[in-house]
């Protein structure tokens, strides 16, 4: 099914692992603006993680193992494309899974995988017009987590600010650390707590944090470390998805 | 003939280092963790600010030089001078000894950090040396010179502002380009005062005049001057120094003996290619677009010439390099050791180099390190990044420094050298996520045990398997909008 | 003792990386280091040389001997030495110097003795080349010496408008270092060290105070 712009209208979603543990707000809220643009979406079965903490840590077997399981459940001959809710994720299977499956029998399915995957707030980019007709407002002022390999890995950046300036009442105030990685590196947070939570703090003391009410991010991993040490120095800022935020502004 | 990688067919290539390059010094070794080490630094308020402050600094000048000019393009360049010098690394070094010895270098070869001692100290005996000045090398750092010199008698003076302050206080250098970084005036104050049996004025100016008077008599009565080199140039033999204070060009200018230790990768073909190399390695190292002195070394004084040493001596290290080539972190050789990715490490920026353990510190030390110093020493440092990525977009010769560090980790686990807990941790793990039903079973209990543990949404109770998480976080657990 | 033959036998038993081959003499380096479109060089060196503090006179050569001792005298330099490589201008400056009351010295004899070379309150030195688009002045062991240009606290340098090249990439690929003997060396500005505390502090080792005199050409 495709838009009058030649847009596919009916998409996969993959929760990842966070998503199906921590962070269920972020996938129910996906799904609800998923719905409210008409766009027809659901969740291939059968899918479990990416990989990428025993990937990123040198495990590549039990890494490609876990990564197998999801590659069965994406690689289900259809050509729609799969959104994830985090940039993290996203390229581990658009960029990794290529080195991580190469020689095995299972190195095509990955490849058409990995061409069918998209990062939540670049496909919503593409319906910025769809979703000003929705009329999102919320007044809140926003400042945005660049995450690591969403930035660096995927390059993305304007497509998650040109979703929030769909959003009427938005004020988006760019953080100078905007681009700094916030200590969460996956196991890295578990291995150096204190180097870890000394770089969220590096991130939430930026003087401009006074400014805002939100911190946004598209990938639940930063939020999950930056969420959780605002909640131990009881910071007054709510850190959200960008799926969150737009779930809120549509209600 | 030697393989290349085309007769391999485009399959990776076995390791280049099946084992640690060499056996590390029994006195070197490290016995602190990265985490030990990094807690120190992070204890000291005044460290972790400086730290933070310079290197941001840095990486803003950096940034300001090349603004208006296609760096990218300049990056590229100089990534294809590097590879094609270090793939071609035997040959070049071939063509650089017959220059050099054609205008009267004494060109000696140290296979390891031993040899590199052992040679030096040699020639300090042979040439009844016992005074030295020293500019700034990573190279000597690397081998422990200082301590092999001082141990035969020698006086040794660090010239470089910097490195003597961390010689007169027994510390080591805490970053490539800016070695005294973690310390205050404060603390130079009272060194300095200490060292003048008086009362010095507290202010840089002054304490750079007391170091700059203390030098200068070392300068005007060394017996040999000792230095590093930034690169070597093949086609004409030369030696290349960049310094800021001159201390680097009055080492090869005063005593009768210049005695330079070069890593044998620091080789470059030509003279024009430095056009490309030093405004990459000044601007991304100070932000300059040339330091202060650039020199270039061809040998010893020639006659007419007014001043100079009599005799120059070259010693090049291999000391673990040699091992790097054809593998699969050769890359690792690029390195033209300008610091900017210690500028724009976000680890690096909370704990300094002193965290690393060694002497190179951020990205390309936690790489370098396990290098040239086996797993024991170093491989640990491989997992103390979060692979951001911020060190491969700075770095000036595009060393791929993320995906090294990523095969490192790898390699770590090949070799057998992770704690057996992490290897149980993940493999039980890929036994349940990669079966769908147990994956649900095992998602649906950690949900269910959080909500049961958390308070409002919140999970700040130190639980068992959460408490390294918990010690500094929350884990926001939050509650399901219907 | 390892040797030549198998130290470099040991390399090249090594497996060869891929080579993307030599860079391309006719690639331009596109470096912050190349002069740009239009611009004259003595302006861009006197420009580039004046952004790291170097004081920079503009002069004809008539004007060469008064210039550089009006410098020497506001310093308060009392012991000077006059490099090789000054000899065009080296006499109107030695004559200027001793009317001023200075003493005067060649540099081979000032280094014959390292104590009386470090003892020096100023070096006037002439250079091989200067380069514009980094604003350097290019001096030689055969004419400066090693240490000529920084073994004092004050340093003038005396510069012909045809010895400035555009970029450094001009300065490598020309023949005017083929003279220059044991040593090159690029000098731009003052001595510095921003080690403590960031402060940054002119005159470590090498002079504080350094100046460049631009001689017109005629």
């Amino acid at each position: 099914m495709t838009d009058d712009a030649g847009v596919s209208t009916a998409v996969q979603l993959f929760p990842t692992c966070l998503g199906d543990v921590l962070a269920r707000q972020t996938v129910d809220d996906t799904e609800r603006v998923l719905t409210a643009l008409g766009i027809s979406h659901s969740r291939p079965s059968g899918t479990t993680c990416c990989g990428q903490p025993a990937f990123n840590s040198g495990h590549d077997h039990p890494a490609r193992a876990v990564a197998k399981a999801t590659l069965r459940a994406l690689d289900d001959g259809s050509d729609e494309p799969i959104l994830v809710p985090s940039g993290s994720c996203t390229s581990m299977v658009r960029l990794h899974w290529r080195e991580l499956f190469h020689g095995t029998p299972e190195a095509e399915g990955a490849l058409r995988v990995a061409r069918r995957v998209r990062e939540l707030s670049s496909y919503l980019a593409e319906h910025t017009e769809a979703l000003r007709a929705l009329k999102p407002t919320l007044a809140v002022r926003v400042g945005y987590h660049d995450s690591c390999h969403m930035l660096r890995e995927l390059r993305i950046k304007e497509a998650p600010r040109q979703v929030l300036a769909t959003i009427a009442g938005v004020e988006l105030i760019e953080l100078a650390s905007s681009e700094r990685c916030c200590g969460f590196g996956g196991t890295f947070s578990g291995r150096y707590p204190e180097v870890s939570v000394a770089m969220a703090d590096a991130k939430i003391d930026d003087l401009e944090f006074a400014k805002i009410d939100v911190l946004v991010s598209s990938d639940p991993g930063c939020l999950m470390q930056l969420a959780g040490r605002m909640s131990r120095q009881e910071t007054p800022v709510r850190a959200v998805h960008l799926a969150t935020l737009l779930c809120e502004a549509l209600a | 003939m030697s393989a290349t990688r085309e007769d391999v067919g485009g399959t990776p290539l076995p390791p280049g280092w099946a084992q640690p390059a060499h056996q590390p010094d029994a006195f070197e070794i490290s016995t602190t963790t990265f985490e030990q080490r990094a807690t120190e630094t992070m204890a000291r308020p005044f460290a972790r600010r400086a730290i933070a402050n310079a290197t941001d600094h840095a990486a803003a000048l950096t940034t300001a030089r090349f603004v208006g000019i296609d760096h990218d393009a300049l990056r590229d360049k100089a990534r294809q001078i590097r590879a094609h010098a270090i793939a071609n690394l035997p040959d070049y070094l071939d063509q650089w000894i017959d220059a050099a010895e054609a205008h009267g270098t004494i060109v000696h070869y140290a296979a390891d950090e031993s040899e590199a001692r052992r040679i030096v100290a040699q020639i300090c005996r042979d040439e009844a040396v016992t005074r030295v000045v020293k500019s700034k090398s990573m190279a000597s750092e690397e081998v422990s010179l200082n301590s092999a010199l001082e141990a035969i008698g020698i006086d040794i003076y660090e010239t470089d502002l910097g490195e003597f302050v961390v010689q007169a206080m027994g510390d080591r250098p805490g970053h490539v380009i800016a070695p005294i970084l973690h310390r205050t005036k404060d603390e130079v104050h009272a060194l300095f005062s200490t060292m003048a049996g008086r009362e010095l004025p507290n202010e840089a100016e002054a304490l750079t005049a007391f170091a700059r008077d203390r030098l200068r008599h070392a300068f005007l009565t060394a017996d040999a001057g000792i230095s590093g080199g930034n690169f070597l140039i093949a086609e004409t033999g030369e030696v290349l120094l960049v310094t800021n204070e001159g201390n680097g060009r009055l080492t090869t200018a005063l005593p009768k003996i210049h005695i330079a230790l070069v890593g044998i990768e620091k080789i470059v073909p030509r003279r024009r290619d430095l056009a490309v190399l030093l405004p990459l390695l000044t601007g991304h190292g100070t932000g300059q677009q040339i330091t202060t002195y650039v020199t270039m070394v061809a040998g010893p004084r020639r006659e007419q010439e007014p001043d100079g040493p009599e005799r120059m001596h070259v010693v090049l290290l291999d000391a673990g390099r040699s091992a790097l080539l054809g593998g699969e972190f050769e890359e690792a050789l690029h390195c033209i050791r300008c610091g900017a990715c210690q500028n724009v490490c976000p680890v690096y920026r909370q704990v300094g180099g002193h965290a690393y353990g060694w002497v190179y510190g951020g990205p390309i030390g936690a790489v370098l390190t396990p290098l040239f110093r086996g797993q024991v020493e170093g491989g640990e440092l491989a997992h103390a990044t979060t692979l951001c990525g911020a060190c491969d977009d700075v770095c000036p010769v595009k060393i791929p420094l993320h995906d090294l560090l990523l095969g490192l980790r790898r390699r770590r686990d090949e070799e057998g050298c992770v704690p057996r807990s992490e290897q149980l941790a993940f493999a039980l793990w890929g036994q349940v996520w990669s079966r769908p039903l147990l994956y649900r079973a095992s998602t649906a209990v950690a949900r269910g045990s959080l909500r049961v543990i958390a308070r409002d949404g919140v999970l700040s109770a130190k639980a068992p398997l959460l408490r390294r998480w918990t010690a500094g976080r929350d884990l926001v657990v939050g509650r399901r909008r219907s | 003792m390892t040797d030549r033959a198998s130290f470099l036998a040991a390399i090249r038993s090594t497996p060869r990386g891929s080579d993307p081959g030599l860079l391309d003499r006719s690639v331009a380096p596109d470096a912050p280091t190349q002069l740009r479109d239009g611009e004259h060089r003595a302006d861009r060196l006197q420009a580039e040389a004046e952004s790291v503090s170097t004081v920079v006179h503009r002069v004809v050569a008539t004007e060469v001997g008064a210039t550089v001792v009006g410098v020497l005298v506001a310093a308060g330099a009392q012991r000077i030495a006059l490099t090789e490589d000054l000899a065009p201008f080296a006499d109107a400056v030695r004559e200027a110097a001793t009317t001023a009351g200075l003493s005067v010295v060649g540099y081979a004899e000032a280094a014959s003795k390292r104590a009386q070379a470090g003892a020096l309150d100023a070096t006037v030195t002439g250079c091989l080349a200067a380069v514009a688009a980094t604003g350097s002045i290019v001096t030689a062991a055969s004419g400066a010496g090693r240490a000529g240009a920084l073994i004092a606290p004050n340093h003038v340098c005396v510069v012909r408008d045809d010895q400035i090249v555009d970029g450094l990439h001009e300065l490598f690929d020309g023949d005017v270092l083929a003279e220059a003997g044991s040593i090159f060396a690029l000098q731009s500005g003052p001595s510095r060290s921003a080690d403590i505390e960031k402060v940054l502090i002119l005159g470590v080792h090498g002079p504080g105070n350094a100046h460049v005199v631009i001689v017109a050409p005629d």
